[in-house]
């Protein structure tokens, strides 16, 4: 075991870096001009030509990356003399159109991008799998059913759509709660609740709704299992088959989907996030794109497939502890 | 999920899948059970429905007498622009109502608009089912070096964020298509959102069908027909394929309507069809706007919305039952 | 100015003409607004009678304190760079909090009340002499930057130099670059460089002098109403201040506010606190009320309307810069509103500008004119809220520069109705030489540009010619058209101050030529007209050549645009600022 974590961790490290190359490549090989994909919105020649000068676009592409890369490790300095602008390591670029380091950027706004994840992840997961099993051990019955109708309504809306009416609805409408407006939650616990609330709700619904399908499908799958029928003749209580049998050979794919899918809700909800008007890593990457500011675009980028690579690395260590099936080596 | 942040996690349809394993024994069972299976019916018939009104809208609207961007302003209040009438000023010459500003016809453009979301969304998904199933079956069949680039390469596909990278990419991409060859416009923004859903979409069927060749591999009836030296073209399409249809068709299922709504989402974000062409996710975020004055315009597309997705759905779980062997019926 | 909220109008229809005494009081930040009125004449639904309810808003009394905010859709304020700032809500925002000029608009109800010039860093609006050549301005005492360093006429002169930095300063407003009395080379770009680069300093310095606290304007030709220009990219810069282009985002302020947090972007805003340095001796023009401002970027257009017609908890100070069409009606027809809602006449004119360069002849750029759809154009803006049909780029609340040109009434030979006229068109056309078929149109990309662009698609096919829309994201628009345009450009434009000297040669000559307009005899009647010294002869000029450009269509006048707004029940006072078609932001106040 302990070889496979150390095997899977050098992998890890080896995909960072191709991650990085990726990136770099895929941002600046695409755009046909990165100069002007990092001015903003007043551009004028004069920003465009120090851009050019501060980004290095007059050398080749791959000395290029090299300089970002040794950036990450090293920091570096943007151009030269006055207008040298130095960026410190681990630099992940540095926004000419705001006048800050990415990195400043992305972690003013990481909190409200993990909090909204982290709530929104309890809430799917404890909703979403309990709500499966249950129908799955009421296969076929009216229970069932409304369950899998329910789920179905869930998925079929699409997430701005839902986040818009139920403002509509609990927050115009009914006034239920007051607009959303974000405050972090050590200054103000109870307008950071009410702003969260919602958006948590909502990303939740369209979330369970995919794991109670998932959840319920693995479930009726291994019900049918050899060892579950096993397990029942030899007079095990139905508890006992579903929690430590059923529910855990079924678990993997939901184990896969889950952590994927938290580390994907880390680098941000973009829709969500811009409807809630949450300032998180998804609204600062539209800003980003609409601005535009590809330096912001790259460091997002990179942060939140770091995050996804380092959840598919725990993933795939629990995935060898809940399924002993799967061979480690 | 799937909402658009994670549509990756979604599935779906693919409407080629029963007839593809037409032929073989299992599907002749399948069949047998499906055309007992009143759901099933129930739903084939809606979906058949709404795929020939789609792909008949400009008969179908030429027989009622009404177009999708043809202008009438006497249907609409001069003063605000407000459709003359309650639902959106529905009457004999627009069944559906008129849009506001403009007084276009909804009907006209409900299905107009739905033929391009169906168009987008069904390519998408067999992209992703044709490429989600050929890496996952190799990953997981090959294991060894392969698996491991395979693996990856899908790592690093699924670390991008997909929304983010669906609108980053939009522009240039749009830009390096139409330098390709696809006609400017709609032409090459339709392209682009097939191929970038689909390349970004397919590891996450991917490593559900690995995970799942994985497992089947160490069953019994694989490892017996491995040890009797069958070929391994036959073990997998003879032992393997046939148990991998189940998760296919249900990821396919989910993903279809998925797609539709992340075809909305990029609609919302400004990145969708361009003017005049009606597109089903521009009506559904222009509805907000509106619907507290005008709730047809978030009913009717919604209620067609959910239609077609709960059909879609229950068409595949259906399917995903007939074509389980172990199935009670 | 450009349409994104700009610049300023005089009045067309003088409606309630309520006279509120403002501006020039000095007991100490009493203003006396008048009663909420929507200024210009009510046309529409609007028109609220003075009604001193239990509303606080118009009632008048400004009270000190709280907090103001205002819902954006917006993702940053586009720059804070005083020598680029040129939007008119801009610099009616902006210009109330951290950034003061040399003379300004005072803030009262009405459409003359509104754009009447009075002294803000100046003494008084400015002395001419040498037959409108030379105009000087006397300094106030005791004014001081945030840094609490006094503001000095060097920093003026600094910062109106800023404007011949043309690599930074680009966008913005360019009267010092077209006045001061700077010689210019054969390509007609100015010797001066600007103060980073330094080239012709010395030049600089000799039109612009400083005696103690008087600083002296030499300029190249007579000017009588220069001192409505250093309105424009003539505030001060702490003299010799290294400025690059984050300066747009960190400006130093000399105005009753400083910037405390300014966050781009979704989610993120820009929070205005008091200025301690800042005192209402040296400055009475400025009610400075509230204790602070608080600009919320990125809110969803229709949750900004639902906000502030709810008006409840924190959304009591809120208010919007504009309304969505779906919210004309819950606004306009519930008198609940009456008390904090505008409708009233900006200063735009909506156009669409025709690129001379791509459609050179002129019959073809009147069959794109004629067989536009204006009708529905207007409908979908939101009918009578959207405004009156347009004959031409000067808009009638400019005042006697406005005469009716007869565009639509037979100046093309024919009367075109306003729904288009397809037969007529296709008659230009084949009389054209070379006239495109299709043809692609740039514009600002939202929901309802979309439909608009649905229309040009819709009514121009008719005469058989094809639309190819082609949206751009809104930030990014006029960098955009500017730098590659296709055949066709939407757009806005208002006069930056009531003389059409700011509307034809900016649109036809030089500074937002949309339409790559190079004609040379035009450039001379223009050039006449400008040194045109007597008022009377010069509005003459103007009419035949507004005229002479409607002809031409250069641009396709579609609107004399209105604009609608709503505030929070304890926002105070309501009324539309002629100046700028904005909100009055130095008298606004948040009621207790």
């Amino acid at each position: 075991m302990a070889g496979y974590v150390v095997r899977r961790v050098l992998i890890m490290i080896l995909l960072l870096l191709l991650l990085t190359m990726a990136v770099f490549f895929l941002f600046s090989l695409l755009p046909a001009d990165v100069a002007r994909l990092t001015c903003g919105k007043i551009c004028t020649e004069q920003t465009l030509a120090l851009n050019r000068a501060r980004l290095g676009l007059d050398k080749s592409v791959f000395e290029q990356y090299w300089i970002f890369l040794t950036g990450l490790f090293f920091g570096r300095t943007f151009g030269e003399g006055p207008a040298a602008v130095v960026c410190d390591a681990p630099c992940l670029g540095y926004s000419f159109t705001r006048n800050e380091p990415v990195l400043d950027l992305i972690v003013d706004r990481l909190p409200p991008t993990i909090f909204l994840a982290m709530g929104a992840f309890v809430l799917f997961i404890i909703g979403g799998v309990g709500v499966g099993v249950y129908s799955a051990l009421r296969r076929g019955r009216w229970q069932d059913k409304g369950v899998m109708g329910a789920s179905l309504i869930g998925y079929s809306l699409p997430s701005f759509f839902i986040g818009l009416v139920a403002i509509y609805f609990i927050i115009i409408r009914w006034k239920l709660l007051p607009f959303p407006s974000y405050e972090p939650p050590w200054e103000d616990p109870v307008g950071f609740v009410q702003t969260m609330i919602l958006p948590w709700v909502v990303l939740a619904i369209l979330y369970a709704a995919f794991y109670t399908r998932l959840t319920r499908s693995q479930m009726l799958e291994t019900l049918n299992e050899d060892y579950i029928r096993t397990a029942r003749a030899k007079g095990l209580p139905e508890r006992v088959v579903v929690r430590k049998h059923a529910l855990r050979a079924g678990l993997t794919p939901i184990v896969t989907a889950a952590g994927l899918d938290l580390a994907g809700l880390l680098g941000g909800a973009i829709i969500l996030e811009t409807i809630f008007s949450l300032p998180g890593l998804g609204s600062l990457a539209v800003s980003a794109v609409l601005d535009p500011d590809l330096s912001i675009l790259v460091g997002v980028t990179l942060v939140t497939a770091t995050f996804i690579i380092v959840a598919n690395l725990i993933v795939d260590l629990l995935y060898a502890v809940i399924d002993p099936r799967v061979r480690l080596s | 999920m799937a909402t658009t942040e994670s549509v990756e996690a979604a599935s779906s349809a693919s409407p080629d899948g029963p007839e593809e394993i037409k032929g073989r024994s299992l599907s002749q069972i399948a069949w047998g059970r499906l055309k007992r299976d009143k759901t099933f019916i129930g739903s084939c018939i809606v979906l058949l429905i709404v795929l020939l009104v789609a792909i008949f809208a400009p008969f179908i609207t030429g027989l009622i007498g009404v177009d999708p961007y043809s202008l009438d302003a006497s249907a609409i209040s001069s003063s605000g622009g407000k459709p003359n009438g309650p639902w959106g000023g529905a009457s004999l010459d627009h069944p559906l109502g008129v849009e506001w500003g403009t007084g276009r016809d909804i009907l006209a453009r409900l299905l107009y608009g739905l033929r391009i979301s169906l168009l987008i969304a069904t390519t998408a998904t067999i992209l992703v089912v044709i490429l989600g199933t050929l890496f996952g079956v190799i990953s997981g069949y090959v294991r060894g070096f392969t698996d491991a680039a395979i693996g990856r390469f899908m790592d690093l596909i699924l670390a991008f964020p997909f929304l983010l990278i669906v609108l980053a990419l939009s522009g240039a991409m749009t830009q390096r298509l139409t330098d390709l060859g696809v006609p400017e416009g709609n032409a090459s923004r339709i392209t682009y959102l097939i191929l970038v859903l689909g390349i970004f979409g397919w590891p996450y069927l991917a490593r559900i069908v690995r995970g799942e060749v994985l497992s089947l591999r160490e069953r019994e009836f694989v490892e017996s027909a491995i040890a009797m030296g069958a070929s391994a073209p036959r073990i997998i399409f003879r032992e393997i394929l046939p148990n991998l249809w189940a998760p296919i068709l249900v990821y396919a299922t989910l993903l279809l309507p998925t797609y539709i709504a992340v075809e909305a989402a990029l609609s919302f974000l400004g990145v969708g069809i361009l003017p005049p062409e009606p597109s089903f996710g521009a009506m559904l975020s222009e509805s907000v706007q509106f619907f507290q004055l005008v709730p047809s315009y978030l009913f009717i597309p919604g209620t067609v919305l959910v239609i077609v997705v709960v059909a879609f759905n229950l068409a595949g779980d259906s399917v995903r039952d007939a074509l389980d062997p172990k199935a009670v019926k | 100015m450009v349409k994104s909220k700009a610049t300023l109008a005089i009045g067309i229809a003088a409606g309630a003409l309520i006279l509120a005494a403002c501006g020039g009081d000095t007991s100490g930040g009493e203003s006396s607004s008048a009663p909420a009125s929507s200024s210009q004449g009510g046309e529409a639904t609007s028109s609220p009678e003075a009604s001193p309810s239990e509303a606080p808003a118009p009632s008048g009394e400004g009270q000190a304190g709280g907090t103001l905010t205002i819902l954006s859709p917006a993702e940053q304020i586009l720059t804070l760079d005083p020598q680029v700032i040129y939007t008119g809500e801009d610099l009616g925002f902006l210009g109330a909090t951290i950034m003061r000029s040399l003379t300004a608009y005072q803030v009262a109800p009405g459409d003359a009340e509104g754009t009447t010039l009075v002294p803000d860093m100046a003494t008084d609006t400015g002395t001419a002499s040498n037959g409108g050549k030379t105009w000087q301005f006397t300094l106030r005492d005791g004014m001081k930057w945030e840094d609490g360093s006094p503001v000095t006429c060097e920093d003026v002169a600094y910062g109106t130099s800023r404007q011949f930095d043309v690599g930074l300063t680009e966008g913005g407003p360019v009267y010092a670059v077209t006045y001061l009395d700077i010689p210019v080379d054969k390509d007609g770009n100015s010797e001066y460089k600007g103060p980073t680069d330094g080239t012709g300093q010395e030049l600089f310095d000799k039109a612009v002098t400083c005696d103690g606290n008087t600083i002296t304007f030499n300029l190249n030709q007579p000017v009588p109403d220069f001192n409505y220009a250093v309105t424009l990219g003539f505030s001060a810069v702490p003299a010799g201040m290294a400025t690059g282009p984050e300066y747009a985002d960190k400006p130093m302020s000399n105005g009753p506010y400083k910037i405390a947090e300014y966050a781009k972007g979704k989610g993120g805003k820009l929070v205005l606190v008091r200025n301690e340095n800042w005192s209402p001796e040296s400055d009475p023009y400025r009610k400075a009320y509230p204790d602070s401002w608080v600009v919320n970027f990125g809110i969803e257009e229709s949750v900004a309307d639902q906000r502030v017609i709810q008006s409840s908890g924190e959304d009591e100070f809120a208010m919007v810069q504009g309304l969505t069409t779906a919210s004309l009606p819950i606004v306009f027809e519930d008198p609940t509103y009456e008390t904090r809602r505008i409708d009233a006449y900006d200063p735009y004119t909506i156009y669409a500008a025709v690129n001379a360069e791509k459609v050179p002849d002129q019959k073809c750029r009147q069959a794109i004119g004629v067989a536009l759809d204006r009708e529905a154009l207007r409908l979908n803006a939101g009918g009578d809220f959207a405004g009156d049909f347009a004959d031409g780029a000067v808009k009638p609340n400019i005042g006697i520069d406005y005469a009716p040109t007869g565009l639509w009434d037979g100046l093309l030979g024919q009367p075109v109705p306003a729904t288009g006229d397809p037969e007529f068109a296709k008659k230009l056309l084949s009389e054209g030489k070379d006239c495109p078929t299709e043809i692609t149109l740039d514009y600002a990309q939202s929901e309802d540009s979309d439909k608009a662009a649905a229309i040009w698609v819709e009514s121009l096919a008719r005469a058989g010619i094809t639309v190819k829309p082609n949206p751009i994201e809104r930030g990014q628009y006029y960098g955009v058209v500017f730098k590659d345009a296709n055949e066709v450009m939407l757009g806005g434009w208002g006069a930056d101050w009531p003389n059409a000297s700011t509307v034809i040669p900016p649109l036809f000559v030089q500074g937002w030529n949309l339409s790559r307009v190079d004609d040379k005899a035009f450039n001379e009647k223009v050039k006449a007209a400008s040194v045109e010294l007597d008022r009377n002869t010069q509005a003459t000029l103007w009419h035949e050549l507004s005229k002479e450009a409607a002809a031409q269509m250069w641009i396709v006048p579609t609107r004399f645009g209105k604009d609608q707004r709503l505030a929070g029940t304890k926002v105070g006072p309501i009324f539309s600022w002629a100046a700028y078609g904005s909100w009055p932001y130095p008298i606004m106040y948040a009621a207790q």
